[in-house]
């Protein structure tokens, strides 16, 4: 029996072919997110190898991120960096990318994680608006790099518990059981990021790191900004490179590692290693709650008519006027910081020194720009 | 088994969403479902 085909059953196939082509686009569009990143590092490069090297479980998981080794040909101090804990705070990604791309190391070893939690440069956080990506120009055409979440992708980490217990005990809200800075120390059969943690952990161990130095950004209306947040064992080596940088005309705010704060960086690789441990923290009005559009020029710009606002009223804590804080001058000062931090680590004991040659200084950064230091893509 | 439960959830939502878009008469309640629609099955197919 020949059924008659009615208008909205003809509307329907219509809609579900526009439904598939949909998400055919948005399919492709998020899949994209999920092509790593390209660096090119710098001829001065040791060795290169992955997290699961520190912990096996590791390995083929959307965790398993590269690890760069610089050493130098003298024994000296063992130095950490780590960028992208936090995937959408994108000058402390950079500053390692334009170090892991420019740095040769005469003395003393230099480690770079350019993306710590690899897996949250997989998606960007819902709602938010925020450009998947963002561009900065180099002599030899565009770099585009990746602009995550703060989180782990939850189809890499899934479900979120309604209460989150890191492995130092702090309880904490579920979602939080996906980010990085409150999973440390880690746990060697925990969830991804929990092992994530672990690993990073276990490589300042197993490393013998002096000086461990997570590299991060936040709101402008938030206190712990423009700072060095340092665990008790680094309070010496923080009052030196800070007061190295006021010399230098550039302004940090000292915080002392909460003791009851546990998970974070800061606190944990103090307790749990013997390395000092620094975390920096830059103003991104990206990252704001005050922000208007988000977009490319946000991030790389900084310029935003709203923080303009907010300063003027006295709710900032940075200074903030209509030049913005381009994404180069959080980086110079994330170098700037990581500079002074080293020279502060020689005064204090010469066998931990750390020669770095073709450091990017931070005033050569912002004039000339990042894309100077970056490779050309190929 | 957690994973199982959460696709088949959202493979019955997908399909009761299919269906209704078919059995709907008026227009505009087509494209809103169609719109719900893209959701749920980049979400079935675990696409974020």
């Amino acid at each position: 029996m020949k059924e008659k085909i009615n208008r909205h059953h003809v509307i329907a196939f219509c809609l579900l072919g526009l439904t598939g082509a949909l998400c055919w686009l948005t399919g492709l569009q998020f899949l994209g997110m999920h092509h790593n990143d390209i660096f090119y590092p710098s001829p001065g490069l040791s060795k290169q190898t992955k997290l699961s090297f520190y912990l096996p479980h590791l390995a083929d998981s959307p965790g398993d991120t590269e690890v760069f080794c610089f050493k130098g040909k003298e024994e000296g101090g063992n130095l950490l960096i780590l960028g992208g804990t936090h995937p959408n705070e994108p000058a402390g990604f950079i500053t390692a990318v334009l170090l892991l791309e420019n740095i040769t190391v005469s003395r003393g070893k230099v480690f770079i994680l350019p993306q710590a939690n690899l897996s949250g440069f997989t998606h960007d956080d819902p709602f938010e608006g925020n450009p998947q990506r963002f561009s900065i120009e180099t002599p030899g055409g565009k770099r585009w790099f990746r602009f995550g979440s703060r989180l782990t992708n939850p189809i890499h980490q899934w479900p979120d518990p309604t209460l989150f217990i890191n492995a130092a005990g702090q309880a904490l809200s579920g979602a939080e059981v996906r980010n990085l800075n409150r999973s440390y120390p880690g746990k060697k059969n925990g969830h991804l990021t929990e092992k994530i943690a672990y690993a990073i952990t276990e490589l300042i161990k197993k490393e013998g790191i002096d000086l461990s130095i997570d590299l991060h950004e936040a709101a402008p209306e938030y206190p712990v900004v423009n700072a060095m947040v340092f665990h008790e064992n680094s309070a010496e080596l923080a009052a030196v490179a800070s007061m190295e940088l006021q010399m230098e005309g550039i302004d940090i705010r000292l915080e002392a590692s909460p003791p009851s704060l546990r998970g974070l960086s800061h606190r944990e690789w103090g307790d749990h290693t013997h390395s000092m441990a620094i975390l920096l923290e830059t103003a991104n009005v990206s990252h704001g709650r005050l922000k208007g559009k988000p977009s490319e020029a946000l991030i790389v710009e900084g310029k935003d008519r709203n923080y303009e606002k907010a300063s003027k009223l006295g709710m900032l804590f940075v200074p903030y006027s209509k030049e913005g804080i381009p994404l180069k001058e959080r980086v110079g000062r994330h170098l700037a910081t990581v500079e002074a931090l080293l020279r502060g680590l020689r005064e204090i004991d010469q066998n931990l020194t750390i020669d770095i040659n073709n450091f990017p200084s931070a005033q050569m950064v912002t004039e000339r720009g990042i894309g100077f230091y970056l490779h050309p893509p190929k | 088994m957690i994973k199982i439960i959460y696709h088949l959830i959202v493979l019955f939502l997908t399909i009761n969403l299919i269906w209704y878009l078919f059995r709907e008469k008026q227009f505009w309640a087509q494209v809103s479902t169609a719109v719900v629609l893209v959701m749920f099955i980049l979400r079935l197919l675990l696409i974020k």
